[in-house]
């Protein structure tokens, strides 16, 4: 832990409540590996094409395994950090992988409800929910979720938000 | 005001002229091209462009017409595709007046109407200054009485009120017969012109235009070199011409700017009107602006390093549904006067006044650091790599070291300038490497927050905090905070908002 010994411990944000879905582990599984693959290729073409060196070979093979750890990696720690939750009073997530956000917005400002269905997520079952609030830099986005759960939380959302007047600025 | 309006007559004159302006560029450019083989075309295209433009000017009078509603404002124009705009009256933003000189001759004034929904501005070219002051006051005045935001119910009742021909004032909060009493929040001085040679965002476009001309006239004289004088000239004091160059550069350029500045803020007046912001100014084209104080979320205080030496500053409004992020309530002026008329708008002098909480030694760390790393990257391969195949190996070190000197001057200069405070109503940020801003945010205005953090922050427990807000860039940033701090601001900025998930 970071060295913020202040004696009375100061209150730090605790992680949102809810995991995203173990279908988009899945589906980062699939776009990592995807994407090693093409970079796995440029590797080859690089080994085939580029007149051999001496360390040409094992400065390539670094590389591929770097990728592949890369691969295997990026989408547990991905699944680890990306949380939401819903309180009848804000919406919080936490994403990212190296570089983490952690958004909050309160119901009362909330503008608009969209879901997204990409075809790679319909794949998996998945769903993202978009909450937009009045300032551009406000959206938070929800991703990984079931369309069960999806179709719940907009619902949940929009009877929240519809309670609420005015333009939320 | 309730039956159907024109323009002012006068537009007939006014039309044709933009018009013909219109038309000069391309007409110009067709003739050069078509007219220097065949040159009775010159003498067959005059008449037809003015012509062309007097039926096009004089066309807007004939088609456009406006009425002003109980609900809304509508304007249909046009002559074979016709357009009908409507803007409800309790979305209406901002009703901005201009006249360029030859609007003003003919007493001549041009509306346009903001709703703060999209960029698109209802306007109406031209209508008397009369006519035009009538219905600005009434679309502001009619904003007024049909509720705001907080209480929308109260809408279908009121607005029904005011129906005979002037809005009757029982239904304002302010009588429109009797408007409050205008205050200026600041009296303009023509001296203040002294700070127009300081603003480097138009410094760059002059810049620009000068090397544009420098490039074309070296084109010319090509054969300059073969130049007898200019040979002994050059070869003498390079140094001298180059330094005579550039002192005619600056005169110039501060002689340019400092007009520009005059003809475009002259007779400045700032001041407050039934519950709006009013801004009017101009030498030549006169401009008011209105912005709805009940829009306004903060304001951002930014001495620039250049306006600094001169105890100059600049004041912008951060003002929710605007097209443009912030407005610019003053030019470059004095830093007490931007700070006074800060004062004045927030209503409040302790945003403006209290010392900002620095971020400490982890932070300071963190400043130097990516200062340093950005010079080096940024500045290092363009200065390093020419001199090296010239000179040696010794030159890009040298410059190494020069450049890291300069990061750690720089990254001195954010961390003094890096920082925030919470007074009773606002949120006040510092930022800027170069440039010192402050800024202050409503903390009623922030409808959010983003903690983020990327892996050289989470080792030294820092975090950057972005307040979201619907007003101005829509965010305001507070860079590298210790994060226990950063959850206690934003607690305590926003009592609640946050409560949830604290642990």
């Amino acid at each position: 832990m970071p060295q913020t010994t202040d004696a009375p411990r100061a209150a730090l944000l605790r992680e949102p409540a809810n995991q995203v879905s173990p279908g988009q582990l899945k589906l980062w599984r699939t776009t990592e590996a995807i994407e090693a693959l093409v970079v796995a290729l440029a590797l080859g073409a690089i080994w085939i094409f580029v007149p051999r060196q001496w360390w040409l070979g094992p400065l390539l093979v670094v590389l591929l395994l770097l990728n592949i750890g890369l691969a295997l990696w990026i989408p547990r720690l991905k699944f680890r950090i990306h949380r939401w939750e819903v309180t009848p009073g804000a919406v919080y997530t936490q994403t990212g992988w190296l570089a983490t956000k952690q958004r909050i917005a309160p119901l009362s400002r909330v503008q608009t409800v969209d879901t997204r269905r990409g075809p790679l997520m319909r794949m998996f079952g998945l769903a993202a929910v978009t909450i937009t609030t009045a300032s551009s830099a406000g959206a938070i986005e929800i991703i990984g979720l079931d369309q069960d759960v999806a179709t719940r939380v907009v619902a949940e959302l929009t009877e929240i938000t519809a309670a609420d007047e005015g333009d939320a600025t | 005001m309730n039956q159907w309006q024109r323009l002012d007559a006068k537009v007939m004159l006014v039309g044709p002229v933009g018009a013909f302006k219109q038309f000069l560029l391309p007409a110009l450019i067709a003739l050069i091209g078509v007219g220097t083989q065949q040159p009775k075309w010159l003498l067959l295209a005059a008449p037809l462009i003015i012509v062309a433009s007097i039926v096009i000017g004089v066309v807007p009078w004939f088609t456009t017409r406006f009425q002003v509603t109980d609900t809304q404002l509508v304007v249909t124009t046009g002559l074979v595709s016709k357009q009908r705009l409507t803007a409800p009256l309790d979305r209406i933003r901002s009703v901005d007046l201009e006249a360029t000189l030859l609007h003003r001759v003919l007493q001549l004034e041009k509306v346009q109407v903001g709703t703060g929904v999209d960029d698109t501005m209802i306007e109406l070219n031209a209508l008397s200054v009369s006519q035009a002051a009538d219905l600005r006051r009434l679309l502001l005045s009619r904003r007024g009485t049909s509720a705001p935001d907080e209480a929308p119910a109260a809408t279908g009742t009121q607005s029904s009120v005011g129906e005979a021909s002037e809005p009757s004032g029982a239904t304002a909060p302010v009588a429109e017969g009797t408007p409050v009493p205008a205050a200026d929040l600041v009296t303009f001085s023509p001296t203040w012109a002294r700070f127009a040679p300081f603003s480097l965002g138009r410094l760059a476009i002059a810049l620009g235009g000068l090397g544009a001309l420098f490039q074309f006239s070296s084109e010319i004289r090509i054969d300059l070199s073969d130049n007898d004088v200019w040979n002994r000239v050059a070869s003498a004091s390079l140094a001298l011409v180059l330094l005579g160059v550039f002192a005619i550069a600056l005169v110039l350029w501060t002689a340019l700017s400092m007009v520009t500045y005059l003809i475009g803020w002259w007779q400045l007046r700032l001041f407050r009107e039934d519950g709006n912001l009013r801004l009017t100014r101009g030498l030549f084209t006169t401009q008011s602006t209105t912005v709805e104080e009940a829009r306004i979320r903060g304001v951002r205080l930014r001495e620039t390093a250049l306006l600094r030496t001169v105890d100059g500053a600049e004041i912008h409004a951060l003002v929710t549904g605007l097209e443009d992020a912030t407005y610019a309530v003053l030019p470059q002026a004095p830093r007490a006067v931007t700070h006074a008329v800060a004062v004045a708008i927030l209503g409040d002098e302790e945003p403006v006044r209290v010392a900002l909480v620095p971020h400490g030694p982890a932070a300071l760390r963190r400043a130097l650091l990516r200062n340093v790393v950005t010079a080096e990257v940024l500045l290092l391969p363009a200065v390093a790599l020419p001199l090296w195949l010239e000179w040696g190996w010794w030159v890009p070190l040298a410059a190494a070291v020069a450049l890291a000197l300069f990061g750690l001057v720089l990254g001195r200069m954010e961390y003094r300038h890096l920082g925030h405070a919470l007074t009773t109503d606002h949120l006040v940020a510092g930022s800027g490497i170069t440039a010192r801003t402050r800024t202050a945010l409503q903390r009623t205005g922030i409808i959010g927050w983003v903690f983020s953090q990327n892996p050289f922050q989470r080792r030294r427990a820092l975090a950057t905090l972005t307040a979201t807000t619907a007003a101005g860039a829509e965010q305001v940033v507070i860079r590298d905070v210790p994060l226990a701090l950063a959850v206690a601001l934003a607690d305590r900025a926003t009592p609640g908002m946050l409560a949830e998930f604290t642990a």
